[in-house]
């Protein structure tokens, strides 16, 4: 089957099969490795990509089901070539060490902002149990999105 | 892993849906669930019926009081609801206990009901609120009760050639108030116990997850809270039968946080 | 960033950019066009013999299905790296199974198909007729012994027969799966013109894929090429090379093709080596006053169906280990490690010292409560004062301050303890040390022709950020900016050959080597410029920039001297003895009476790694080492049933913790320099991991009024325990 999938604002098309995974076809057809997959289970979190600006697990669609919809992926978080305030917190913070679960935390925290941008510490520790991280022990995460969601407020004192 | 081979429909009506529903087929809505066992080949299904794109099965709505909800309706939109938040608050408490947004972004009520796995909110929940479950097929329609309809870990009523189409919530009474608790090991891991309750005066709505092979209603406790026990009591009879000593410590632990979230 | 003091500094990593922006290169992100891929049959039985294996014609997209009978004459069994002062036999790993069986999980057969999921397809259609036999699951109900080792020091049964107080204690750690998030995987690629065998490998290091590759495929080293890419994470798990890994070269040689395996989740939960699966019974002999006379240890180690090349290896780091920070004089410590029908075990973060830690800090606590004296007290009573100090199981500790890590690990953590209707709450210690470095590494520094330092070293990243903390020493070093080093690794043709990434090794031996290297190539840079002002070299002086100014007011930069003398490059190999890491970490824990549920509340890790290099990066793998410690405690046990079939084949049937479930955890470094290399530098990358299981569970005993319960800390079981316990 041919499919179009808009990804970063680019059209990719290709043929895939039914059972093509999302997360296949934006890594191998679209050539886009910045997503990553950890499980195909849908519980790392690694492959968490954005359709129409709601983050969920790639590697739990079939590629044909986003035919003619639009993605985000890590590769266009970074607006014009600059990154954007959850990067640069996470490189302050020294939140990530292998990095591989980077791009996941990134796209689900881009969009949890989005829609809390002043969350409490429990709500923020929550909506991260959906990625997992083996190597930083997520305390720097908390931090990273926390002083990311201070930046996007324009400074304030944290909200609850 | 990656899937076996499936030949995929996607269908855009209710009507082709049902023309292609048949012992080898198997319905994808949310694919939370399914896909999962797709991508470990413990699901081979020779055709996949792909019912996201059924635009008609994706509402919420009230009508004559009862809360009418589409079978392909995202379980995120359900947590967004003003309407089921404000009349219906135990679905919203149930709702965002499923898994982690990422999986409400595409999960749906009607799959999460569907595939009956005993660790679901969802289900439990309704079975609470004493939900109804319309299904159809070329047969025609039928409508059955959370106890009808759940009749094993990930097992149904429904026939093959069937469509969960419709969940209906009846209105809840005057004065309800309502509760949800549940245990998992971490958070977001599938619940390994937990309590659904609505209470009102003089009636009460009280369903276990993990006490049983399915959802149960706890009846014994459910007319002892009518007849004014306390929390605590009713959930010591919630959990009676079960076997375990600290299994029936947990759900009754929980059972009790639920009651009492619902008996200010 | 300006050069000059870099050393100690927090400096931020260079090598996030690229990660953040989607940049990385991991295994399964190369997609060699034309690639055949793999997917491995894998036996269904703990143990069976095999009689059959029947390969079907006609499969879809398959390029060939290769048996233990195709590799005949071309392979050999993994080889098995063994320890002194006891016995380790030859059971090395086949890479594919022969006529018998070992674990579930363990790989069959291998389908080399033009797609993943074309392989998957076909490797469900190879039927393999397999004569189940009967499975053995435990250490103790075996009968075969794989390694052993036995040491006795001093008059043990004599310190035993006088003692005041003699205390016993039986602990068990079940065994653990790794998960890094990234699975492992391999590529390999055969120039048959050339002969050049190419593997890229997710892997701990280059050197160890290489000679173990040689081994197994006779092979010249020479003509084998090893690309380490991106590696996400691997906690001990990607050391040793795995059979899959041979296979995949085996196969391209015999094909033709580049062939490509990536492994899946849940391959990597069965058949990964796994960590810890130890038991062990310990006894301590006291005298009136509470001092330690002499300590008994048996040890058994849960090994698998095999040894893997590393498999032997923690076992006997945890019987060298048992003495901890304590001066015990006569011990008497035997380690027994049985083949079961598991997949072996091997190095996992810790590797052998949290098993050391615990085990022996929780039986300290128990003394404790036994002598009725405080557990920080009895500590106190019994930790050694003066370093170096050679510990009865034959290591020299090279330096440490025990006490000062103690007291500071008591004031971080704020004990509390309570009882009331709703919950119980319990403070615990552990103390740690561990063996960091050893053997060698290597380092290579060049000048390049724009006057920028290129170092390249035989230690391997994969998350530890050496890019940054290495850079931070040569620019120190040199007298340069960060910017002006250019660090190189993983691959075989392009850094020195040397020892890899695990142990706690790199800052210690890969830093140091770096500094060795720096050193020596400020010297070739002296000598050439001395020649190049025509002064003598020791006129010359260093100044800021890389500039090398002579007494009469001239100077050179370094791309001045590069362009001056093209091939300025030297090498370092730095060596020393092994170094010993200490800690001491406390926790407060809280158990909820009506579920049983355990909540850490906080956690105070106190590490003394000598001196840090980079504090951010250093409490960074602090923070992500007491994670896994606490996961060990909480959630994470790779069970088998009694078949002996994994019930751990996804996340399902393995929990790995949330940020939800942290716990605040306040760090503090004590720095004592080791005296053996230029750094005074030892190993921080598993301390958390080492430190934090002992300080858990004495906090969970706390709470308990006394009673032990082996880890994880379910629910059940401390419900259980608490009505035990009449609390």
């Amino acid at each position: 089957m041919r499919i179009s999938v808009e990804i970063n604002g680019r059209a990719y098309e290709d043929d895939v099969e039914p059972r093509t995974l999302l997360s296949d076809f934006i890594r191998h057809h679209a050539g886009l490795t910045g997503t990553k997959v950890g499980c195909e289970q849908g519980v790392c979190g690694a492959c968490t990509v954005q359709l129409d600006g709601e983050p969920l697990r790639s590697c739990l669609m079939l590629a044909v089901q986003a035919d003619g919809r639009s993605l985000r992926t890590v590769e266009g978080l970074a607006d014009d070539g600059e990154l954007h305030p959850l990067q640069r917190a996470f490189h302050e913070a020294h939140a990530l060490q292998c990095g591989f679960c980077t791009p996941g935390f990134l796209m689900s925290m881009e969009a949890f902002l989005r829609e809390r941008p002043a969350p409490a510490e429990h709500e923020l520790r929550e909506a991260l149990a959906g990625n997992l991280c083996r190597c930083t022990g997520y305390v720097a995460i908390i931090e990273a999105v926390e002083s990311a969601a201070r930046e996007m407020r324009g400074g304030d004192v944290q909200g609850g | 892993m990656k899937p076996a081979r499936f030949d995929y429909a996607a269908p855009a009506t209710v009507d082709e849906t049902l023309g292609l529903l048949d012992d080898d087929a198997t319905v994808l809505a949310g694919g939370q669930s399914l896909v999962p066992l797709l991508n470990l080949r413990l699901a081979q299904p020779a055709l996949v019926v792909d019912i996201g794109g059924v635009a008609e099965l994706d509402y919420i709505r009230a009508e004559d009081g009862a809360l009418r909800i589409g079978a392909t309706t995202r379980q995120a939109a359900l947590e967004r609801s003003q309407l089921a938040r404000d009349d219906w608050p135990l679905l919203h408490k149930a709702v965002r206990l499923v898994g982690h947004p990422q999986i409400r972004t595409r999960g749906t009520v009607g799959g999460s009901v569907a595939h009956a796995d005993p660790a679901a909110e969802l289900p439990v929940a309704l079975t609470a609120l004493g939900a109804r479950f319309h299904l159809a097929s070329r047969r025609g329609v039928r409508s059955l009760g959370a106890a009808e309809l759940f009749l094993g870990p990930l097992y149904t009523s429904r026939e093959p050639d069937e469509l969960l189409v419709e969940i209906e919530v009846p209105a809840q009474p005057d004065g309800s108030a309502s509760g949800f608790a549940e245990h998992a090991r971490t958070h977001g891991d599938f619940a390994t116990a937990g309590a659904a309750a609505v209470v009102a005066p003089g009636r009460a709505g009280i369903a276990l997850l993990g006490a049983a092979p399915v959802p149960v209603r706890a009846e014994a406790a459910e007319r002892a809270l009518a007849a004014g026990a306390a929390p605590h009591e009713a959930a010591e009879l919630a959990a009676a039968d079960i076997d375990d000593d600290y299994r029936r410590a947990l759900c009754t632990e929980l059972a009790r946080r639920a009651i009492a979230e619902a008996t200010p | 960033m300006s050069a000059g003091r870099l050393v100690g500094r927090p400096v931020r990593r260079r090598e996030d950019e690229r990660i953040l922006r989607g940049g990385t290169r991991y295994l399964d992100d190369i997609d060699p066009p034309g690639a055949a891929h793999v997917a491995f049959v894998r036996s269904s039985f703990a143990h069976a013999r095999i009689t059959g294996v029947n390969v079907p014609d006609g499969l879809d997209g398959v390029t060939a299905v290769i048996t233990a009978a195709d590799l005949e004459g071309r392979v050999s069994d993994l080889p098995v790296q063994g320890f002194d002062g006891g016995r380790v036999s030859a059971e090395g790993h086949p890479v594919l199974a022969r006529d018998e069986v070992r674990y579930a999980g363990q790989p069959v057969a291998a389908v080399l198909a033009e797609s993943r999921a074309l392989a998957e397809d076909a490797a469900e259609l190879v039927e393999v007729d397999y004569e189940p036999l009967e499975p053995v699951l435990a250490a103790r109900s075996s009968d075969v012994t794989m390694t052993h080792w036995h040491k006795l020091t001093g008059d043990v049964d004599g310190a035993f027969a006088s003692a005041e107080h003699v205390v016993r204690a039986s602990h068990a750690l079940p065994r653990l799966a790794p998960v890094p998030m990234e699975t492992r995987g391999a590529i390999a690629s055969h120039d048959a013109r050339d002969d050049m065998l190419t593997v890229w490998v997710s892997a701990q290091d280059s050197h160890r894929q290489l000679a173990g590759l040689a081994k197994v495929l006779d092979r010249a080293e020479e003509a084998i090429h090893v690309v380490v890419p991106d590696v996400g994470g691997a906690f001990g798990s990607k050391g040793a090379p795995a059979p899959e890994t041979m296979l995949v070269a085996a196969a391209a040689i015999a094909t033709g093709r580049t062939v490509k395996w990536a492994e899946h989740r849940g391959e990597n939960f069965v058949a990964s080596y796994q960590g810890r699966g130890v038991e062990a019974e310990l006894e301590l002999a006291f005298d009136a006053g509470g001092r330690m006379l002499a300590l008994r240890a048996r040890i058994w180690a849960d090994l698998g169906g095999y040894l893997m090349p590393t498999t032997a290896i923690p076992g006997h780091t945890t019987a060298m280990l048992m003495c901890g920070v304590y001066d015990i004089r006569a011990a008497d410590v035997e380690l027994i490690g049985r083949r079961t029908n598991k997949v072996p075990t091997g190095p996992y973060r810790g590797a052998g010292r949290p098993e050391a830690a615990y085990f022996l800090e929780c039986t300290v606590d128990v003394a404790a409560r036994q002598l009725g004296l405080d557990p920080l007290e009895l500590r106190r009573r019994n930790l050694i004062r003066e370093l170096p100090y050679e510990t009865a199981l034959g290591w020299t500790y090279d330096s440490g301050d025990y006490a000062r890590c103690l007291e500071l690990a008591e004031e971080l953590v704020e004990p509390e303890r309570l009882s009331d209707g709703e919950r119980v709450v319990g403070t615990g210690f552990g103390m740690y040390v561990e063996r960091a470095g050893g053997q060698y590494e290597t380092a290579e520094a060049e000048l390049l022709p724009d006057g920028r330092v290129l170092v390249r070293s035989g230690s391997s990243p994969h998350g530890q950020g050496h890019d940054t903390t290495f850079a931070q020493l040569a620019a120190e070093r040199l007298g340069i900016e960060l910017a002006d080093v250019e660090l190189r690794f993983g691959d075989s043709k392009e850094v020195p050959r040397g020892v890899g990434t695990f142990a706690s090794r790199s800052v210690a031996m890969g830093g140091s080597a770096v500094v060795e290297a720096a050193d020596a190539l400020r010297e070739r840079c002296r000598s050439v410029a001395a020649r190049l002002l025509a002064v003598a070299e020791d006129e010359l002086e260093w100044k800021g920039g890389g500039r090398l100014a002579a007494p009469h007011g001239r100077s050179v930069t370094l791309s001045e001297l590069a362009a001056a003398e093209p091939d300025i490059r030297v090498s370092a190999r730095f060596s020393s003895d092994l170094s010993f890491s200490s800690g001491a970490y406390g926790a407060v824990v809280e158990i909820e009476r009506a579920t049983g549920r355990l909540r850490v509340l906080r956690l105070a890790a106190v590490d003394d790694a000598g001196t840090i290099v980079n504090p951010l990066l250093a409490e960074g793998q602090v923070i992500g080492g007491t994670a896994q410690g606490l996961g060990q405690c909480l959630v994470e046990e790779a069970a088998y049933d009694e078949a002996g079939n994994p019930t751990f084949a996804s996340f399902v049937g393995y929990s790995l913790l949330t940020a939800a479930e942290m716990p605040p955890v306040t760090t503090a470094f004590v720095e004592s320099p080791s005296p053996l290399n230029p750094l005074g530098a030892k190993g921080i990358g598993e301390g958390g991991s080492i430190g934090t299981p002992g300080a858990v569970a004495n906090a969970v005993a706390d709470a308990l009024g006394g009673a032990r319960v082996d880890p994880p800390f379910s629910e059940d079981k401390l419900w259980r325990a608490l009505r035990e316990a009449g609390r």
